[in-house]
């Protein structure tokens, strides 16, 4: 039974270092600057955007089929998204929009598709989108760019977002509040929905993993055990039926974050329009 | 969506242990063996700098975004869609320098068509008036024989009738003569005569 700590299923999202760098503190925290498997993660994640682009970003009238898929790309928050929802206006926002949804798909996307190099012993595979730290920033990040930008540009009538017209005083003040916490609660909302997508799928592909080593183990054991093959492999296919869901949630949840970005981005931009 | 049911009691496991456990690599480490009650996720010693080195790369990939992909792939379908939209532009263009040339053929021809139809018109007008004039003055010339040989017929006949009434007149005074033995007046004879 020394096997049977191997199922761990939360192990996948421990930080390890990998090069120890200084740690500084600022304002009581300790900033660990040492390269970990998360830092690691993102930095791959960043080369591989910027080698993507770079590679495929060329001017041609006539695409070629990887220039096609970075224009296919744009195309997701350009035309999918800034231009429907909030128009030509958008147009200053898809660089942050496109950098917000290439980093969480590919991030999303290496965890799923690198799933493949735990079984060597070495985990090169980390889901930095399953750390609520990063979820967390992110949401926060773009939350409050939003926020801000809305007293930028509106300056105290962005306040007037919270208050609905023709509900009297006290009914205004009710709804105000009850705007104000379903305004407030967004970074949370973007935050929690990302990591729980992102570890839910990782936990159950893991725990299916762990079923086709254990019973696999006990199926070798032979006897009336061999029939433990049969769940193992079925627990196989469940791991390949699962692992194609992972990619469409990967996308998913890049597209929703970033679609719910535009939403708010849309209130900031064309505030007062749609009211 | 099961595993945000979790979070809160997650959360609260290793909450009271944070702030006394204060940082360092070791100290996880340590930790490591009561992590398997709460989540990883949940080791705040590794969110500041994780949080610091997540803000600088994606720092960086909003710069490379702004400064080069955004602008070359926006820009390149942007172009594209100006050179699609001018080159229909152009065809357009075309087509209606062509429908205005193909109208001004047209309009060209049926200038043309409706000249010689008048002309061809015209002709048969003039060939018509000759043959009329023409006609005319035949019927003309042959009313003017008809007439004067009529007058002929009619002096003939009177020449003729005259010619009858004297031998008339003579052959009756003779048979008066023969039959009376007188001769009959000459009144008398142009009231047999006749």
């Amino acid at each position: 039974m020394a096997e049977q700590p191997a199922i761990e299923p939360m192990h996948q999202f421990m930080v390890k270092e990998l090069v120890h760098l200084p740690t500084f503190h600022v304002g009581g925290l300790d900033f660990n600057m040492s390269i970990t498997n998360s830092v690691a993660s993102m930095i791959a994640g960043a080369a591989l955007l910027i080698l993507f682009f770079g590679l495929t970003a060329r001017g041609q009238i006539v695409p070629n089929r990887g220039q096609a898929l970075a224009e296919s790309v744009y195309n997701i928050v350009d035309r999918v998204l800034v231009t429907p929802i909030i128009g030509h206006h958008g147009r200053p926002y898809i660089p942050y929009l496109l950098g917000l949804f290439c980093t969480i798909f590919v991030l999303n996307l290496m965890g799923v598709v690198l799933v493949v190099s735990n079984l060597g012993g070495v985990t090169l595979n980390f889901t930095v989108t399953s750390q609520l730290a990063i979820t967390a920033t992110l949401a926060i990040l773009t939350f409050f760019s939003v926020f801000i930008l809305g007293f930028i540009k509106h300056g105290p009538k962005f306040l007037g977002l919270f208050w609905i017209p023709g509900m009297g005083l006290i009914g205004g003040v009710l709804m105000a509040i009850i705007e104000m916490i379903s305004y407030f609660v967004r970074p949370l909302t973007l935050a929690l929905r990302l990591f729980g997508n992102m570890m839910g799928g990782h936990v159950v592909l893991s725990l299916f993993g762990s079923f086709v080593v254990a019973l696999g183990i006990v199926g070798l054991s032979g006897g009336i055990g061999t029939l433990a093959f049969v769940p193992s492999a079925l627990s196989f296919l469940m791991i390949v039926g699962l692992t194609g869901l992972e990619l469409v949630v990967a996308l998913l949840q890049a597209f929703v974050f970033t679609a719910l970005a535009t939403v708010y981005l849309n209130e900031v931009v064309n505030f007062g329009h749609g009211h | 969506m099961a595993m945000q049911s979790e979070e809160p009691g997650a959360m609260a496991a290793p909450t009271p242990g944070e702030p006394a456990a204060p940082v360092t690599h070791e100290a996880t480490e340590q930790a490591g063996g009561h992590e398997s009650s709460g989540l990883p996720q949940f080791d705040f010693a590794w969110w500041p700098g994780q949080i610091l080195w997540f803000l600088i790369i994606f720092a960086v990939v909003l710069v490379f975004m702004r400064l080069f992909a955004a602008p070359k792939v926006g820009g390149t379908i942007e172009a594209r869609d100006g050179h699609i939209a001018g080159q229909i532009a152009d065809a357009r263009r075309m087509k209606d320098e062509a429908d205005a040339k193909a109208r001004a053929a047209a309009g060209e021809l049926a200038e043309a068509r409706a000249k010689s139809q008048k002309l061809a018109s015209d002709a048969r007008a003039k060939a018509q008036a000759d043959v009329a004039a023409q006609l005319a003055e035949e019927e003309a010339k042959l009313a003017e024989a008809g007439a004067k040989a009529e007058a002929r017929i009619a002096k003939a006949r009177d020449a003729a009738m005259t010619n009858v009434q004297t031998i008339a007149a003579d052959t009756a005074n003779a048979i008066v003569t023969h039959l009376t033995g007188s001769k009959a007046t000459a009144s008398e004879l142009a009231k047999a005569g006749n």
